[in-house]
């Protein structure tokens, strides 16, 4: 057997998948063979250490909270889907992604959306210890509504948020020009934190 | 006159029958799904979303005979898709409007907890970085066949792709992983090559 032969079928080596000829034929040419003994040697270690990578246990009540969440969903409210420590380096963050996100000033932060397209933006609230009972109140500028809640331009909810980041989604729809920002306040046990989102209209998609 | 099993799910409520089909997989799809994203949060968002999105498809999970496989299918693709998405869509940080001190600024930044922050050194962190470098479609097929233990056989009905893209996805994620963790294994200062 050539090295050639046995790069070739390291892998189903690695898979049980050679008869006894075959693996006759690897174990004399490995004893002879140095370098790929060590590349073999090498391949089980690593397919090893894979296999015995475990995931931390599930998050207590993930499955109850779960399974409701699925039952319970309705499209177009806004949804809470809490996110253990995701990679925001402050305390308390609101972040926002967007399909079509352009902002990479640190002190502004601004979302297109097109006109009359719905479109979600999510927002990101970083905790660093699970807060109860937090109010989260939107104030939307003129001409950008929630999806499913009409004309209103202040809402709030009530909700629990965990540790680490939880993203909220919120359906958006651009009606013409807008001149205010978005205004998102997080408030808990007396403290309250408030977040600005400038949204641009992009008005090219119109009339098409 | 008896009801049958069948008939009596269908005249059950969604919900009830959603549960009782799904409960018990809950915790298989959240191990796949952690090995797919290697992030607890990911994992939980991945099955979260699977579980919304099948919940309306009741009646068809009723009718399916394996339903562990299957299930895999519907999350490999949710994780696939969820990886592309997510290369488009940011997250970025927003910055306050308030330069005064709050208490909520005040709470300690909280990353793992000692017991975790160990778990994840090391070899493990480093096997997990490995993974990360895989494509989506590598990684599951490792995650799939390396680890869960399907052939391939089964993976090219599971995840309906030819026995021979499965090969070769595996043929290459076995080798990068080689690549990124290089011998002799793990040791420390080994460094995960970009």
């Amino acid at each position: 057997m050539e090295c050639r032969d046995f790069t070739l079928q390291l892998d189903d080596l690695l898979d049980g998948g050679l008869d006894a000829l075959q693996r006759k034929a690897i174990q004399e040419h490995l004893e002879s063979c140095a370098d790929c003994r060590r590349q073999h040697e090498h391949a089980v270690a690593v397919l090893q250490a894979v296999r015995k990578l475990s995931p931390p246990a599930l998050h207590p009540g993930f499955i109850d909270q779960a399974l409701s969440r699925a039952t319970r969903i309705a499209e177009a409210r806004p949804r809470w889907r809490p996110k253990l420590g995701m990679a925001l380096a402050a305390s308390l963050v609101l972040g926002v992604a967007l399909g079509v996100f352009f902002a990479t000033q640190p002190t502004v932060q601004t979302v297109a959306l097109t006109i009359d397209r719905p479109e979600t933006v999510r927002l990101m609230f970083n905790s660093a210890k699970p807060l109860k009972a937090a109010t989260l109140s939107l104030a939307l500028p003129e001409n950008v509504e929630l999806v499913g809640y009409g004309n209103r331009r202040e809402l709030s909810w009530q909700t629990d948020l965990r540790e680490g980041g939880n993203l909220m989604q919120l359906p958006l729809v651009v009606r013409g020009a807008t001149k205010d920002d978005l205004v998102a306040s997080l408030s808990h046990d007396g403290s309250s934190k408030t977040f600005r989102l400038r949204i641009e209209v992009d008005d090219a998609g119109r009339g098409m | 006159m008896r009801t049958t099993a069948s008939e009596y799910r269908r005249a059950r409520p969604a919900a009830l029958n959603f549960e009782d089909l799904l409960r018990p997989q809950v915790e298989y799809l959240y191990r796949l799904a952690w090995r797919f994203t290697g992030s607890v949060a990911d994992a939980e968002d991945l099955v979260q979303d699977v579980l919304i999105k099948l919940f309306p498809r009741t009646r068809e999970l009723l009718e399916i005979e394996r339903l562990r496989p299957w299930l895999a299918r519907v999350l490999y693709h949710q994780y696939v898709d969820s990886v592309r998405q997510r290369a488009r869509s940011p997250v970025v940080e927003l910055v306050t409007d308030e330069s005064e001190d709050s208490p909520l600024d005040a709470l300690p930044e909280t990353k793992d907890g000692p017991e975790e922050r160990a778990e994840r050194s090391g070899q493990r962190e480093r096997i997990l970085r490995a993974l990360d470098r895989l494509n989506p479609e590598q990684r599951a097929v490792v995650a799939m066949h390396d680890v869960e233990g399907y052939t391939l056989e089964e993976l090219e009905k599971v995840l309906e792709t030819p026995l021979g893209t499965l090969k070769s996805r595996l043929h290459r994620a076995r080798q990068r992983l080689r690549a990124l963790l290089p011998m002799e294994p793990f040791s420390p200062g080994e460094r995960v090559k970009e």
